[in-house]
């Protein structure tokens, strides 16, 4: 290969070069997106069935979880404190996250290859195991969102109105507070299912029952305020200066009630939808 | 869910790989096409050789701690398309090497086309032929 056409099969990767502090979360980032490739074709090969579902989709939607995961991360990344990006620690705990999330994905791949459950697998002694190990590593990968919300919440210098700050630090934050206890419970239930489906209907994409609770709604929530209160607070700027603070913190907080709606209300074992 | 039978797909991937070859013999007039052309039919049957490994690999009889472990694999229709896989994505791989060490050696690429046959048709057999050609042209053997 030439160095032009290389340069510009690399041109949208370097668009994303240029966000500052970024560069270890971008790399996994494309790694993530580009590993869902071999397991895309075996997708297309498998007739195999595990959960009721194609053995490669959960996969498939892990790989795109974690990819949209870390690439906002990557971007909120510029807003962090610069004494934190240069420091040591920093280094040493984002390689700890990282790992953490690739370990967890080889953990689904592989259960998928192997043709069996990956998450509430406790059929033996080994599964149960690797499944309590994952358990920490998702609780550690998911603390980054907390431990950046508090780095941008505490970073005087971001240069961003306070509105749209205090929106992505709270967004962070409450992605870490409110998807552990979601998930924490999903997790000793040994089911996302609250109830016993019937007929099978799900929701397209998302698989989601539309028979039975569903804790994987409230975890989706959950999850996303990274995203949802950050947008709330883009569009808080619009307000009167003096609303705009409070306008965030209605946000987040209406947004945190929606996702404890949506959690009591597939524990009552009610579909999302 | 309907999937390629391992029949179809090996009617796929031979004639894919034999445009990879056509193209490894006409590198000296699109050096730069035949290069890209020839790596990239490589990846794309890496991509089905994983799939289909990731899909078989772990309900297959056999393994590879004997001889008759290996026959074993391939008597299952899937695992010996993965193989012959194997075969003509690295194959393939070697003689986009051999093409383009030729060409940055200055190795006239008459000398190559045999080479390139033999790499085509017996892999290993090829890599040798190319090896003592090079020596003798560059007296060269490692990169």
């Amino acid at each position: 290969m030439t160095a032009a056409p290389l340069a510009q099969l690399t041109m949208p990767l370097s668009l994303f070069r240029t966000w500052p502090n970024a560069s270890a979360l971008l790399a996994l980032t494309v790694l993530i997106a580009l590993a869902a490739l071999p397991i895309l074709a075996a997708h297309l090969l498998d007739t195999r069935i595990v959960s009721d579902e194609a053995v490669w989709l959960k996969p498939l939607k892990f790989h795109a979880a974690l990819a949209i995961y870390l690439l906002t991360l990557a971007y909120f990344a510029r807003w962090l404190p610069d004494t934190w990006v240069t420091s040591r620690g920093w280094s040493i705990y984002l390689g700890v996250v990282m790992t953490c999330i690739v370990l967890e994905l080889i953990w689904i791949d592989g259960a998928a290859a192997l043709g069996v459950r990956s998450h509430f697998n406790i059929t033996s002694p080994l599964w149960n195991a690797i499944y309590g190990a994952m358990g920490i590593a998702a609780v550690t990968l998911t603390s980054a969102a907390l431990v950046m919300g508090i780095g941008i919440w505490r970073n005087a210098a971001t240069g961003l109105p306070a509105a749209l700050q205090l929106s992505i630090a709270l967004g962070l934050i409450l992605t870490f507070v409110l998807t552990v206890p979601v998930a924490g419970t999903m997790a000793n239930a040994l089911s996302h299912h609250v109830g016993t489906p019937i007929t099978g209907a799900t929701l397209p994409i998302m698989g989601w029952s539309r028979e039975v609770g569903d804790l994987r709604a409230p975890h989706f929530l959950a999850t996303h305020a990274l995203h949802a209160v950050p947008l709330a607070g883009l569009a808080a700027l619009a307000l009167p200066a003096s609303w705009q603070t409070p306008a965030v913190w209605a946000a987040a907080a209406g947004f945190a009630a929606l996702t404890l709606w949506a959690f009591l209300r597939a524990m009552s074992g009610l579909p999302p939808l | 869910m309907s999937v390629p039978t391992p029949e179809s797909l090996f009617q796929l991937s031979s004639p894919l790989a034999l445009l990879g070859w056509l193209a490894l013999a006409l590198n000296p007039f699109a050096p730069r096409l035949v290069q890209g052309v020839a790596m990239a039919i490589p990846l794309v049957l890496s991509l089905l050789y994983s799939g289909l490994i990731l899909v078989h690999w772990a309900q297959a009889e056999g393994g590879f701690g004997s001889l008759a472990d290996v026959q074993r694999l391939f008597t299952q229709a899937p695992v010996a398309l993965a193989g012959w896989v194997h075969y003509l994505a690295f194959d393939l791989f070697v003689g986009a090497w051999i093409a383009r060490t030729a060409q940055a050696e200055g190795i006239n690429h008459l000398f190559i086309l045999p080479c390139l046959a033999l790499t085509f048709l017996f892999g290993p057999a090829g890599l040798i032929a190319f090896a003592i050609l090079r020596l003798t042209l560059s007296g060269k053997v490692l990169p």
